[in-house]
């Protein structure tokens, strides 16, 4: 016992220290061009490889009716050409290098991730600063890159049984802010999106004031920069994106939304409204999920998985947005589960948190957890050049990487009561279930 | 996203497949320490402080999937997922609450041909993190009551399975390649139904031990600090008197002829597919040659598959291809999915690609270019304190030594056109497959029957 006790202690001096010697605020190299193109260089000789990783400030939270998707459409067409670089070209060469490369689009941005040795990083500049502004949307090329993303969709929410309901229940709790609809977009905007409003969204956000470049790995930053400057140096800023106006307004009573489809077996999720990753109730509401939701010994796996035994895996929590989205619990019941008796099983563990708060053994739980995932992000370049975009794009610095820690050491236990008394409420809450129909039970 | 990201069980195996290297001096794996303990257990060890975390791999030779008795698919998951669900120490929650808390990972799990015991924790925790595992490995309590639970959630992830077609298309594959042999002993309802308490004790008690087992730590730990929690913690682990079941597989099947196996699934919008032919085993000397011809092929985005199906004609968000290697065999497996109207196209495109491999070969460019891809690529797959560790037990359990992927990078380099042109006459596939589909039987079975003799199943029936 005492042996638990003198651990514990340990933990919590050790979450209030920094980050260890190995990556410092001052190992990066930060500059910004004169078009307002952000760099941040970081120099690791930990493999001959590299990761350069360009963030654009533009997601769907960007989009509007009827052009829902363009943004993730725009990532695809990323790689189908420019006026210099013929469709396809941009992976043959960086294929041809050594390199690979692989890109995602969120909410509130988009993110190319290219990967290579020491010796492309030349060229791999070269090739993203032309494409930053240079696509040529060769007609036939976008077309069948429709396809493509028609395929996606129909593989992550039409065959998809717990994509289809996250897509409703999303489309339900959020009525107002462009949050309503997922990154993929709805298939009829994707099947009707026309060229010239494609281009015209490309126009708009993808200019070097409106990204950020991370380069990781091996490499010297004053040659690095040298060549970011003759590579990016010419590129044209843009008039700056409009903003997003449209506020979500309170949620005035409960929502529930029912998808009826052929399934093996059902589908359950709630969410509530949450504040955004710069309010001051971001990190008790993180802190909160970790013993709510996160690992076997969470409350809600051990209520619905292990004692009642109504579902065989949960999970969910809060993501870090730039406006705010939501708190989610995704249950998987067992075939034939009662879900009403799922959503007591919930409504009785967020009771107890209200109430009661959580024990400072959680709460110690869910900083160690919280301190483990941050280290594990940090072992690759890649991770680093992940984290140091991510937080630069939206907490508009990427040093506060290097604070997080000691922020989530500040909060103290009784915010979490606090925060979930104020968000855990009848009113601002949505379920959606997923029923099977026709299939078996 | 641009492209689907690979799933652990794959990123696994291209570790193995892709291992190169460009700058010949460095050594792309550091030779680790071998430590022995006094009851036999072999540990590699590296040390890496960059970040205060240490990572533990083990495999045990002998307690995979394949090891099931016929009729009991699914013991050796059952056995290693209840190997954390009690010790005579602690009971689950313990357990669960003791790796939650320090923010640890834990998991035993099987493989085909071994079971594999995954630990991350930040340095801190790790000496606890081992009496854990330690707890789990020598002394699993395996209680009615987990059984009962453990049973019932692993019956449901597979019927839930079965509403992504994506996903459930594998295992119907694996069941029909593999039919009758051990590594088609997937798990299923009937099966895992039938598989008793003490059947997962015996599989335990027969297949696992120390002289099995093949471990490995990386990271933020001094050499006699750790040989001391290992002795503390795994060292009384002991071998059991009787001899070791047989960890022997037989050879693997090689289906003749054309075999079409089709499950309906009739609210599916899409038809996914996987065909797959005989391969080669773990350490064949045809892995450079076939490697380079697979990447190209399959294995990439602008691989020909790729090119033909995704980035020419919009058929679908992904095709490819890969080889599985195991230690007697391996299997080429070529896969994708398209709009329901379109599978024929997409499969005739996939045979016309098949046939063009043996036939034309590849340019002497698209070769290079393949030899520098793979290369390129591999730095990265052995970055983190986790990933050395598992290519330390990896290339232990395979026998074949740490300088393995130094000399399969050599041998990369210099692979040949001509080489990779008989790669791919002899691997790919032509006359003897084994195609499996999983759609709406109404649009797509009249279109599909020429591919092969077929039979049909239900989505819903039991089993894969």
């Amino acid at each position: 016992m005492r042996k638990r006790i003198a651990l514990a202690l340990l933990v919590l001096a050790a979450c209030a220290a920094s980050l260890p010697a190995a990556f410092r605020k001052e190992d990066v190299k930060v500059h910004q061009l004169a078009n307002g193109l952000k760099v941040l260089l970081v120099e690791d000789h930990n493999i001959p490889n590299i990761a350069l990783y360009t963030f654009f400030r533009v997601g769907s939270r960007n989009e509007r009716t009827g052009l829902t998707g363009v943004s993730h459409f725009c990532e695809h067409m990323m790689f189908n050409g420019t006026a210099k670089v013929g469709p396809g070209e941009f992976d043959r060469r960086m294929e041809f290098l050594g390199g690979s490369n692989n890109a995602y689009t969120a909410d509130d941005m988009t993110v190319y991730t290219d990967w290579f040795p020491a010796a492309a990083l030349e060229a791999m500049i070269e090739m993203e600063a032309d494409r930053m502004q240079g696509l040529a949307f060769v007609p036939g090329v976008l077309e069948s890159e429709r396809g493509v993303v028609a395929s996606e969709r129909r593989m992550s929410v039409e065959n998809n049984n717990d994509g289809i309901l996250n897509e409703s229940v999303r489309a339900t709790a959020i009525m107002a802010h462009p949050y309503h609809w997922d990154v993929i977009g709805w298939m009829s905007d994707i099947l009707s999106w026309r060229r010239d409003e494609i281009v015209a969204y490309y126009r708009t956000y993808y200019a070097p004031n409106n990204a950020i470049l991370v380069v990781v790995g091996d490499f010297e930053p004053a040659k690095a920069l040298e060549l970011i400057l003759k590579h990016y140096g010419p590129v044209k800023a843009s008039p700056p994106p409009p903003p997003i106006t449209t506020t979500e307004p309170p949620q005035m009573g409960p929502k529930t939304v029912l998808v009826r489809k052929a399934a093996q077996a059902p589908s359950y999720m709630a969410v509530w409204h949450a504040p955004n990753a710069k309010d001051s109730d971001f990190l008790p509401l993180s802190i909160l999920a970790k013993p709510l939701l996160d690992g076997e010994s969470s409350r809600l796996y051990r209520r619905l998985v292990r004692e009642e035994q109504l579902a065989i895996h949960v999970g969910g929590g809060v993501q870090e947005t730039i406006d705010p989205f939501l708190f989610s619990i995704y249950v998987k019941p067992r075939p034939g589960a009662d879900l009403d008796k799922i959503d007591r099983v919930i409504e009785g563990e967020l009771g107890k948190i209200k109430a009661e708060g959580i024990t400072p053994r959680e709460f110690e739980k869910a900083m160690n957890g919280v301190r483990s995932d941050f280290y594990m992000g940090l072992q690759t370049i890649s991770g680093k050049a992940n984290q140091l975009g991510a937080y630069e794009l939206l907490y508009g610095d990427f040093a506060k990487l290097f604070t997080i820690m000691d922020d989530y050491a500040a909060v103290k236990i009784e915010r979490v009561k606090e925060v979930a008394a104020k968000i855990f409420t009848e009113n601002n809450k949505t379920v959606g279930t997923l029923v099977p129909e026709g299939g078996a039970k | 996203m641009k492209t689907p990201v690979l799933k652990p069980l794959a990123v696994a195996l291209i570790a193995v497949l892709a291992a190169p290297a460009f700058a010949a001096a460095a050594s792309q794996l550091p030779a680790p320490e071998k430590i022995v303990l006094k009851n036999g257990l072999t540990v590699y060890y590296l040390r890496n402080s960059d970040l205060p975390v240490v990572s533990f791999r083990m495999f045990v030779r002998g307690a995979g999937t394949a090891f099931a008795p016929a009729g009991e698919e699914g013991v050796a998951g059952l056995t290693a997922a209840l190997m954390t669900k009690g010790t005579a120490k602690m009971d689950a929650e313990a357990i669960a609450e003791a790796l939650d808390f320090m923010g640890a990972s834990f998991s035993v799990s099987a493989a085909d041909e071994y079971a594999q015991v995954s630990g991350d924790s930040l340095t801190q925790h790790f000496p606890r993190l081992m009496e854990i595992a330690a707890g789990c490995l020598t002394g699993p309590s395996f209680k009615d009551e987990e059984f009962a639970k453990e049973r019932a959630r692993q019956v449901d992830s597979l019927k839930s399975l079965k509403d992504n077609p994506g996903a459930a298309v594998r295992s119907y594959f694996r069941k029909a390649y593999f039919d009758g042999h051990p590594l088609g002993r997937v798990a299923s309802e009937p099966s895992l139904a039938k598989i008793t308490l003490q059947a997962v004790r015996e599989f335990y008690a027969r297949r696992f031990r120390p002289d099995r087992a093949i471990a490995a730590v990386v990271g933020d730990i001094e050499r006699e600090r750790l040989v001391e929690l290992l002795e503390a913690t795994l060292g009384p682990w002991a071998n059991p008197a009787g001899a070791a079941a047989s960890e022997a597989i037989p050879p693997l099947p090689r289906p003749k002829g054309k075999t079409l196996v089709l499950i309906d699934k009739p609210d599916a919008t899409q038809a996914y597919f996987v065909m797959g032919a005989p391969g080669y085993a773990m350490g064949d000397k045809v892995t450079p040659q076939a490697t380079v011809m697979n990447t190209l092929w399959g294995g990439r985005f602008t691989s020909w598959l790729n090119t033909e199906l995704r980035i020419k004609r919009g058929l679908t968000y992904g095709a490819s291809s890969l080889f599985w290697t195991w230690a007697p065999g391996g299997v080429f497996q070529a896969s994708s999915y398209t709009k329901n109207d379109k599978i024929v196209e997409a499969l005739d495109l996939t045979f016309g690609l098949l046939a063009k491999g043996g036939r034309e070969g590849f340019s002497a460019e698209e070769v290079e270019s393949g030899r520098n891809y793979i290369q390129g690529q591999f730095p990265p797959t052995l970055e983190t304190n986790a990933s050395k560790a598992g290519a330390y037990v990896r290339l232990a359990f395979y026998r074949v030594g740490f300088d393995y992927y130094d000399k399969y990078l050599a041998a990369i380099a210099k692979v040949s056109p001509a080489e990779v042109k008989a790669a791919a006459a002899a691997l790919l596939p032509q006359n003897d497959y084994v195609l499996v589909v999983v759609g709406r039987a109404a649009d797509v079975l009249p279109q599909l029957k020429k591919y092969g003799t077929w039979q049909e199943k239900k989505i819903t029936d039991a089993g894969f």
